[in-house]
């Protein structure tokens, strides 16, 4: 079997197990064993099974397209492109139509990654509009599907024991009704796994997504299933509410994500990201009509879209043509070109951009829509490790680095900005957090926001390497979290403190995971996982802004953001672990976590030091995604609406002087941090709330978290209320009271109508009555009883009939 | 080469199929069962409604019960099919013609389903049981005769057939105000269906077949293409003969005439407007107030709160439904320039009521308003689909987006069918339990009633448009149509994605989940019944069977519509923009053979601005 059918069948298939064990438990859960505990076989069965089959994929892949060494300059972060030998294929075996092409890339300037895609399952066709379920596997997808199988089984495990408490009736604390008692309800073991299956099934289907379309409908079903996991203790009305907050939120994110959809789907007819065959017929998908390899791979607006936005011209020469359309449209193609150089249609591209990276706003928590995502920790801790931080919210920055070859320079200068203030603002919040889970939270939405600025100034490796290695340590630090949480059952961290020595292996892992966040490492030489990706964004950011002198606050906003990241961290970790116990209530009952729990733990530490080595040899997952880097996106480009912006190559901020700058900031803005924070928390020689008092006002706005929230409610919440209601007494007061007023006056004609009936027309009815009446009394008269009489009005009557008859009927008797 | 169906007019299967349930009726009606025997009048409306679907399911799916026989619908066939004809009143060409083809037959069988479905729903209708079930069969046969009609008389008549039965189940079993419900019910409906008649009638009188050719006439049934050589041809020779204007009902002919190069809807000319434009704006009124869509939509509410659950649950599922068929079917093909120059309104009435309908909805604190409102948000979509038409110059005439539009809309009406008609009985359920409706005092249902509570917000998520569930293909389709028509309406109908997610999940928040029931009559929150089981299931398995696999309504709904819209973007290019400007050779000369046919008919037309 080749790897272009191998692929899809592997991966198709552990995409798919979650979804069976999701429809198992739904249907069989309450009895898989005492109280559902066998559930979690199930799910953990299941999404185990998924990794193995993407591993299996993983090694397959590497079989075939082998990860080549590069000279990496100390850095996994290697410019140089992994070009494969195989050419760009693309397969389709949906409708029947087994079809494969070859489009060999030899002769094309730049060089194309390897992907194989193809369909599944049409689900609507129309004329030349396909919609349809299908794949797009490159390096990149493979690598996705082994890292979130990887950390979800691990999550899986650490849930059968931290869900334990739902085994049995549970006893809901924070829940008190209406009789002052708490709530007392069933356990929910099995729907939990329930819902992280089909969580599961959901994140798997943006991954292997072949389209936008397909992308659109698992990015629903992953927030469907964060709704469901958000709201997992819907008895809580902040549970309840911070579910549909996280729902409507996205939805807002959503929307601009359909405008992006439209735009590309009204003018280019595709929502393909590869090639692919419609009724048998070759049809382009997005990436090479975008990025067509005649042009070298460069960008450029297709000729849909130049089409479309000179709809004018294009109406002119088609009604002249209106008798012939192919001449019509013969002309129109000629002019295309020439439209182009104008400009026309830039903005549709621009449009399609911006809107699909809208959606990424709103799913990876981006300014300013992230105020769903620290609500969110309302979960249990594994939906927050899993959901919260690894997968589901980097599903964002893995759209934008999927749909990268259409990103104009524009759109991805916006993207940095983006970036650049969420990762900010949400750093200096959680600088002040004391909910640990919010910490994380705080500290999630930072990082993805170094994500979204690092692909958005160039840094397509940088921002998608630091996912995968993000996804390990943050796992793990929220693991870690939930560790501490199930010993302490308190997210305080004013509560904590000094729990290193009854919970070593806990503090261990969790500060390896520290470690990994500030990106420690030892410059030049080694370092965790974060410290290869922060380093290449450093870099990218730095080359980005030695191009764009005006845009050098971005490059600052990174290494501001890296010292913020690392005083936070410490804080946290020396909050909870470090020094004397503050509430001695909660040390004493503070244990470790039992084996099923710390196992997942280990397994993510030891990721989250290793994920960003370069093997000898050239294996690493930098070098990895290096073979997935999207045709023409290794050259850098210039902006159109921003005509001075240049976006750096990735390549060049492998130069020794950027290099050595960035890795230096990285390490010195790291020690800075911890140092400041082991100065406040551990050597206490500056008081915490010395520093508070000093800066109260600013402490006030970060403890408020900005006001976003109440700004918010005051902005949009409130006003659309208030035109629900609007809406609604329209409704009433208005259309109704119109209706019924016409039903009034309808009503008073009818009265007017009546009073004349019953005058006039009822007048001139009783005359006639009492006029027959009184005939009828005269012609009483002639019932005599006489015989003679009665015979001879029969006769007269016949013979009147006869005449009339005739009469009337001339025409029929004489015909 | 025709299908056998085609051929060989099936009579028994659609007509049983309309009439059955009017024939049970009349039986119901004779005093033959004594009094007291309520539970068998409820089984013999049940199982009548059970045979019905049935025998609708037989016939559109052939192959399900087994070998496929005559009568049958071919599925991807895109023209009428199973076509009856019989003379019904001469003097005026009105006749007995039903048909169905891939639009009308997905709607029948809905009909039918859920008309099954209200049947049984109707158990806990104690109040003069016999009545009751008379008049719901009537108005099963009033629906499902509106679908299948293709004589514009005879669908008039279903429509009023329709109307009356609806009122007294509003009005007699309805709830406190049903009185006022029902009247402002039929007061609308009653406007709505004079200005159709209206429209019929000048249509009627401006109709002449003898301007169609005899292809035309046989594939508008006006003259059965089941006729063979001399009687066939001495049809066709009587209608072109024939000295004085020959009108007709016939819908499918009256769409010819319509789309002629030189129609005389759009040549004759009354009071500044042509004829075909005030004939669509009339049927429009009536049809969109049954659609309904903003500012006619006032009714719906009422009508739906005081109506019992089962009358909701046809209300919503089907009767909403025949609005957005009489646009497809009647409208857009019989006056095309009409439908081109309008179609801003009909998107625009669309997308008003997507908005407004889910604003209202957000505001609602009574829980059937709320899905009453969601329901005109939702036909919403279907409005905007079906006007989308951009099949227009500046697109190079491309067909696809509009059709997708069209087949968006059609998919959406089926789905809102199911989740709305769900979401009603879901309400219900709920309130023969506890007898209130107001979404401040419930509250943790979902523990009380788990099984039924997961049902329910499996429909109420079909509602949202949820991927996976049916309410989530049509709503897609649409929206992404739309921005070929315009990008504006485009972004305000994308926008209530965002405020159908806020009302659902508001409402879901406050009554299935929380800790406890905050309402009276908490005791009487017993899990579902076997009854309510065997009506929940069915919808939900529809929900997500058409949300999983929308292709299987889709087999059936996109060859008849992409025929009907090619065949409008053709008319846009070769009609409509090539008679507004000076006429190149050809296409002068096409149309000169157009105009010499009614010459030859001898209507001397003054050709009108179009």
């Amino acid at each position: 079997m080749d790897l272009e059918s191998l692929l899809p069948m592997l991966l198709g298939l552990a995409w798919l197990t979650p979804l069976a064990s999701f429809v198992a438990i739904l249907f069989f859960g309450p009895r898989m064993g005492p109280h559902g505990r066998n559930a979690a076989w199930v799910a953990t069965a299941a999404i185990a099974t998924s990794f193995v089959l993407s591993l299996a994929a993983f090694v397959f892949w590497l079989a075939h397209h082998p990860v080549q060494a590069v000279d990496h300059g100390g850095h996994g972060s290697s410019h140089a492109a992994a070009a494969s030998a195989n050419p760009f294929r693309t397969v389709a075996l949906a409708d029947a139509d087994a079809h494969a092409d070859e489009h060999g890339n030899a002769t094309h300037a730049g060089h194309s990654p390897t992907a194989y895609s193809g369909d599944w399952y049409t689900l609507y066709q129309g004329g030349r509009l396909k919609l349809s379920i299908g794949w797009y596997i490159d390096a990149l997808t493979v690598l996705m599907f082994v890292m979130i199988t990887f950390i979800a089984t691990c999550i899986h495990i650490y849930a059968s024991g931290y869900m334990h408490d739902e085994l049995h009736d549970v006893t809901d604390h924070e829940v008190h009704l209406a009789d002052g008692h708490h709530l007392h309800r069933p356990g929910r073991f099995c729907r939990f796994f329930q819902a992280l299956s089909l969580f599961c099934f959901s994140m798997l289907g943006i991954v292997i997504a072949g389209n936008l379309a397909m992308v659109f409908i698992f990015w629903e079903l992953v927030g469907i299933c964060s709704w469901f996991l958000i709201g997992f203790y819907f008895e809580r009305q902040s549970a309840s509410t911070a579910a549909n907050k996280a729902f409507i939120v996205n939805r807002i994110g959503d929307f601009g994500m359909l405008i992006g959809l439209m735009a590309l789907w009204g003018a280019l007819g595709t929502l393909h990201f590869a090639d692919h065959s419609v009724q048998g017929e070759q049809q382009p998908g997005l990436f090479s009509l975008v990025r067509p390899a005649a042009t070298g791979h460069a960008l450029q607006v297709p000729d849909g879209m130049v089409a479309f936005a000179a709809a004018d011209d294009v109406g002119r020469i088609a009604r002249a043509h209106s008798d012939d359309p192919a001449a019509g449209v013969h002309e129109v193609a000629g002019k295309i070109d020439g439209w182009r150089n104008l400009g026309v249609g830039q903005w549709l591209l621009f449009v399609a951009g911006i809107g699909i990276f809208c959606g990424c706003v709103g799913k990876s928590a981006q300014f300013p829509l992230f105020v769903w995502l620290p609500d969110a920790m309302e979960g249990p801790t594994p939906v927050s490790a899993l959901v919260h931080s690894a997968t589901m919210v980097a599903a964002g920055v893995y759209l934008v680095g999927r749909f990268y070859p259409v990103l104009t320079p524009d759109v991805l200068l916006v993207i940095a900005y983006v970036g650049a203030i969420t990762l900010f603002i949400s750093a200096t919040i959680a600088l002040v957090a004391n909910d640990i889970k919010r910490v994380l939270a705080y500290s999630t939405v930072s990082q993805l926001g170094y994500m979204m600025l690092a692909l958005g100034v160039g840094g397509w490796l940088a921002g998608l390497f630091h996912l995968v290695t993000h996804a390990f340590f943050k796992s793990l630090l929220f693991l870690c979290s939930g560790s501490v949480i199930h010993a302490c059952h308190t997210n305080d961290m004013r509560k904590m403190g000094g729990l290193a020595k009854v919970m070593p292996w806990t503090a261990g892992t969790m500060l390896v995971g520290c470690l990994a966040i500030i990106g420690a490492g030892i410059p030049f030489v080694i370092g965790t996982s974060g410290y290869y990706s922060k380093d290449s964004i450093l870099a990218q950011a730095l080359s980005f802004s030695q191009a764009n002198p005006a845009h050098s606050i971005l490059y600052w906003a990174v290494a501001g953001g890296a010292l913020l990241t690392a005083f936070y961290m410490f804080r946290l970790w020396f909050m909870t672990f470090a020094g004397s116990p503050r509430d001695h209530h909660i040390a004493e009952h503070a244990h470790e976590s039992p084996q099923v729990m710390v196992a997942p733990l280990i397994a993510l530490a030891v990721m989250a030091v290793v994920a960003g080595w370069t093997l000898p040899g050239g294996f690493g997952i930098a070098n990895l995604l290096e073979q997935a880097r999207p045709a023409g996106t290794d050259v850098g480009g210039a902006g159109y609406f921003f005509s001075t912006l240049r976006i750096p190559a990735e390549h060049e901020s492998h130069v020794g002087a950027i290099h050595i700058t960035a890795t230096m900031t990285a390490f010195l803005t790291a020690a800075a941090g911890v140092l400041l924070a082991a100065l406040m928390y551990v050597w206490k020689l500056i008081s915490p709330g010395m520093v508070a008092a000093m800066f109260r006002p600013l402490y006030t706005l970060l403890s408020n978290r900005w006001y976003f929230d109440e700004i918010y409610h005051a902005l949009f919440v409130s006003p659309v209320l208030a035109v629900a209601s609007l809406a609604s007494n329209t409704d009433r007061g208005v259309i109704d009271r119109f209706i019924d007023g016409v039903a009034w006056a309808a009503r008073q004609v009818a009265g007017i109508d009546a009073w004349i009936d019953r005058t006039i027309v009822d007048g001139l009815v009783n005359a006639t009555a009492n006029a027959t009446w009184n005939t009828g009394l005269e012609l009483k008269k002639l019932q005599t009883g006489h015989l003679r009489q009665y015979v001879m009005f029969i006769v007269m009557g016949t013979v009147a009939l006869f005449v009339l008859a005739s009469l009337l009927l001339r025409n029929s008797f004489a015909g | 080469m025709t299908p056998e169906s085609l051929t060989q007019p099936a009579f028994w299967p659609l007509s049983i199929i309309v009439f059955l349930p009017a024939l049970v009726a009349a039986f119901l009606s004779l005093p033959i069962l004594p009094k007291g025997k309520e539970e068998s009048v409820r089984w013999i409306a049940l199982l009548t409604m059970a045979v019905v679907f049935l025998l609708s399911l037989w016939m559109a799916v052939p192959g399900l019960f087994g070998a496929t026989g005559p009568g049958q619908f071919v599925v991807g066939e895109p023209g009428m099919q199973d076509v009856v004809k019989r003379a019904w009143i001469p003097a005026f060409g009105i006749e007995y013609l039903l048909g169905v083809d891939g639009i009308s037959m997905p709607l029948v069988v809905l009909t039918t389903f859920l008309s099954m479905l209200a049947a049984a729903a109707s158990w806990p209708i104690t109040k003069n049981v016999k009545a009751y079930f008379v008049l719901f069969l009537l108005l099963v046969t009033g629906m499902l005769g509106v679908f299948v009609s293709l004589d514009f008389m005879l669908f008039y008549v279903f429509w009023e057939v329709m109307l009356l039965p609806m009122y007294f189940l509003i009005g007699i079993w309805g709830g406190p105000r049903r009185e006022y419900a029902a009247i402002k019910f039929f007061l609308y409906t009653l406007l709505g269906s004079v200005l159709m008649l209206l429209a019929i009638l000048m249509l009627y009188y401006s109709s002449d077949l003898r301007v169609l050719s005899d292809e035309q006439l046989l594939a508008s049934h006006v003259v059965s293409p089941v006729l063979e050589g001399a009687a066939r041809t001495a049809a066709l020779a009587a209608v072109h003969s024939a000295q004085a204007p020959i009108h007709t009902f016939n819908i499918m002919a009256l769409s010819q005439i319509g789309q002629l190069p030189v129609s005389p809807f759009a040549a004759t000319q009354l009071w500044g407007m042509s004829l075909e434009m005030w004939a669509f704006l009339l049927l429009l009124i009536g049809f969109v107030i049954k659609v309904p869509v903003f500012p006619v939509h006032t009714w719906l509410p009422d009508a739906h709160v005081e109506a019992p659950t089962p009358i909701s649950m046809i209300l919503a599922g089907v009767l909403l439904k025949l609005g957005g068929y009489g646009i497809l079917r009647i409208c857009y093909p019989i006056c095309p320039g009409a439908g081109l120059a309008l179609a801003w309104l009909v998107c625009g009435l669309g997308v008003v009521s997507m908005v407004y309908g889910a604003f209202a909805a957000l505001a609602q604190k009574d829980f059937k308003r709320m899905v009453a409102y969601s329901s005109v948000s939702h036909m919403g979509y279907v409005m905007l689909g079906l006007g989308v038409w951009s099949a227009v110059s500046g697109q190079e005439y491309r067909w696809d987006a509009w059709a997708q539009g069209v087949n968006g809309a059609m998919f959406q009406m089926l789905a809102h069918g199911i989740s709305s008609a769900g979401m009603f009985f879901m309400v219900g359920v709920l309130y023969d339990r506890v007898h209130h409706r107001n979404l401040e005092e419930f509250g943790g249902i979902f523990s009380r009633m788990p099984v039924y509570s997961g049902l329910a917000m499996a429909l109420f998520f079909a509602g949202l448009g949820l991927p996976g569930l049916c309410g989530f293909i049509g709503e897609v389709l649409v929206t992404l149509s739309s921005w070929n028509y315009s990008r504006g309406l485009a972004v305000c109908s994308a926008f209530t994605v965002i405020l159908t997610a806020a009302y659902i999940l508001w409402a879901i928040q406050r009554v299935y989940l929380g800790a406890e029931y905050k309402g009276p009559h908490g005791d009487h929150l017993t899990p579902i019944t076997p009854r309510e089981l065997a009506i929940a299931t069915p919808l939900v398995f529809f929900a997500i069977l058409f949300g999983v696999a929308p292709q299987l309504l889709f087999n059936y709904v996109t060859p008849s519509v992409n025929r009907q819209v090619e065949t409008l973007a053709e008319w846009t290019r070769t009609v409509h923009d090539a008679g507004r400007q000076p006429l190149p050779a050809t296409a002068a000369s096409e149309a000169k053979d157009a105009a010499g046919v009614l010459a030859a008919a001898d209507a001397p037309l003054p050709i009108g601005q179009r």
